[in-house]
């Protein structure tokens, strides 16, 4: 068992490199520091929330604290409906990370799981390419749009959208890469142990695959919350009273004129979390591909 | 280049075929009857019954499909629950509006992407070329909507500058031209980001090349160089992912068409969705999933213009 152990390819540590490189990197640095601090203030929300963000009051439309007119209480003044931003901007943060994190997972996972078996198992890959083609010529945008008219709008009709839309790119990219292992002296050498299928897969194409899907999928991810929240702005996401960020810069449209911030902070946040990604996720394929540094 | 155009129309039949059983589906899995949603709310049992026969609902769902396919190549896409218009008319109406609206932000946002991305590879790592990277890395990440809200608020109702709700006339008249400058300028700035970047990384490619090189030891100018030498090649991968971003394109249009009330097909569509009216929605979603594929043809087309080794590697 021991010759086996030492044989299995040493998977490459891209985290801890990763992590040196964004120490160097100052702007990655600051995309990754911003990046946290909205993460972890949105898993907190519950605690650190000064109000109930559903919660309905008589004072509609305050401004802002750095605005005339702002009440102390309100940092980030109240919405059309005087429940407070603050709050409402934490739970909404929330709600759309956890939309683009269940799509990208769910539509990254399966595109790369069936990538995989189709370069392995060589008889699935034509179909599989072609179903991947088909998928390709509809547009998220348009898959959104015909689930919420399906299923009607909501939480549910984004997410399989989106991930639907996650799976011909993430199968492509997989693809691409997993053909390159499978020539690999390692796998010749695995398949002539005759280790199991379950193991060659898993052990050998799939961990070794890992850097430049992950790279995409962070790529992606701004992709895909810009698209998420885009539906939710048309109304087609979650249902209100619940808060998500492109559905209340939606909410606040009405109020544009008067009442700014209640459209455009949800509308900041998204670009925050958009921008951090995007950063990040460059800083990450310079490092795993240093042929595109330069560029 | 003829035989490629032929190529390509081969090609896209099945994908019009899924899109149009796409169309079918849509119809048939949404929770309603679809014999009482043509009939109407008021209708009598026995007229629904009566419809769900002509329409072949009682039939197997493939004998349905193919006569829905007959309907849709005759035309006939059904009555809008709403207006009780035909959806073919509504849709008619609308079409126009939405690539009114494309055509007036490709034919700014394309341009201006492609001369700031070869320039910021020209004067690559000068400060030129970081202003363009934060452009486009600032556009990629900006949501439609903020863009849309900001330019509205401030353009179109603060300062007064133009209008910013609905359509004002033809676009050769200066009111239609008015009216259609915000939207295709909001719709522009979202496209104008990776339409720079791609082109600063196929223009830097080509920079290095060797007949670059050449042009340049036969003693060229720097504008002939890059104009007749860089820009053309660099050209082809910049269509591409035109194509690439069509989607892209068409969400921006969906949005867009929404925030300014434009009355397009993108606005039609979220309109019906909303309003339960499936008719309505389903032809909507028919006519934009073709115009992706009918953008599609066309970069394909540019790519044999651009690219003549296309044509004979078919």
């Amino acid at each position: 068992m021991a010759d086996i152990a030492a044989s299995t390819p040493a998977p490459s540590r891209p985290l801890a490199a990763f992590g040196r490189r964004i120490v160097k990197d100052k702007l990655a640095l600051l995309a990754a520091l911003i990046l946290l601090i909205i993460v972890g203030a949105a898993l907190l929300a519950p605690w650190i929330a000064p109000f109930d963000p559903y919660e309905t009051t008589r004072r509609p439309f305050i401004p802002p604290r750095w605005s005339e007119g702002s009440l102390p209480q309100y940092w980030l003044g109240t919405d059309g409906q005087g429940r407070d931003m603050l709050s409402r901007l934490l739970y909404g943060t929330r709600l759309t990370l956890v939309m683009g994190l269940a799509s990208i997972v769910l539509g990254g996972g399966i595109g790369a799981l069936v990538a995989l078996l189709g370069v392995y198992y060589r008889r699935l890959d034509p179909f599989i390419m072609r179903a991947a083609d088909i998928l390709l010529s509809f547009p998220a945008i348009l898959l959104g749009l015909a689930l919420a008219a399906v299923v009607g709008p909501g939480l549910t009709a984004i997410v399989i959208a989106l991930s639907i839309a996650t799976i011909p790119d993430v199968a492509r990219i997989t693809r691409s890469a997993a053909i390159v292992i499978m020539g690999q002296d390692y796998m010749e050498a695995g398949r002539a142990m005759g280790l199991p299928d379950r193991i060659l897969i898993w052990r050998y194409l799939a961990l070794n695959c890992l850097s430049p899907v992950f790279v995409f999928m962070t790529l992606r991810f701004g992709q895909i919350i810009l698209i998420g929240a885009a539906l939710s702005f048309l109304g087609l996401g979650v249902r209100p009273p619940e808060a998500e960020l492109g559905m209340m810069a939606s909410l606040g449209r009405d109020a544009l004129f008067f009442a700014p911030h209640i459209s455009l902070l949800p509308s900041l946040v998204i670009i925050a979390i958009v921008l951090c990604v995007n950063l990040l996720g460059d800083a990450l394929r310079d490092l795993l591909d240093p042929r595109m540094r330069n560029q | 280049m003829l035989n490629h155009v032929a190529q390509r129309l081969a090609m896209s039949v099945p994908v019009l075929l899924g899109v149009l059983l796409f169309g079918f589906l849509l119809l048939q899995l949404v929770p309603a009857d679809p014999a009482a949603i043509v009939a109407g709310p008021t209708a009598s049992p026995e007229l629904v019954a009566q419809i769900r026969q002509d329409l072949g609902l009682d039939r197997p769902v493939f004998v349905q499909f193919g006569i829905y396919l007959g309907r849709v190549l005759q035309g006939d896409l059904g009555v809008s629950l709403i207006s009780n218009t035909s959806v073919i008319a509504e849709l008619g109406e609308a079409i126009g509006p939405t690539a009114e609206l494309m055509f007036a932000c490709l034919v700014w946002a394309v341009p201006l992407g492609i001369a700031l991305g070869t320039l910021a590879a020209v004067y690559r790592g000068r400060l030129l070329d970081r202003i363009v990277i934060a452009i486009s890395v600032a556009g990629v990440s900006t949501p439609v909507f903020f863009i849309g809200l900001i330019l509205m608020q401030y353009i179109g109702y603060h300062w007064g500058l133009l209008p910013f709700i609905g359509r004002g006339g033809p676009l050769w008249s200066l009111d239609g031209l008015a009216a259609i400058a915000l939207p295709a300028l909001t719709l522009g700035l979202i496209f104008i980001g990776p339409i720079a970047r791609m082109t600063r990384t196929a223009a830097l490619e080509v920079l290095s090349a060797d007949h670059v090189r050449t042009a340049r030891a036969k003693g060229l100018s720097e504008r002939a160089v890059v104009l007749r030498h860089v820009l053309r090649n660099a050209l082809i991968p910049v269509v591409t992912l035109i194509g690439l971003q069509a989607g892209y394109l068409l969400g921006g249009a969906v949005v867009t068409e929404t925030i300014y009330s434009w009355p397009g097909v993108g606005r039609l569509a979220v309109g019906a969705i909303l309003a339960s009216d499936f008719p309505l929605a389903q032809g909507a979603i028919l006519v934009l999933a073709l115009a992706f594929l009918v953008i599609n043809l066309i970069v394909d087309m540019l790519y044999a213009v651009l690219d003549p080794r296309v044509e004979k590697h078919g």
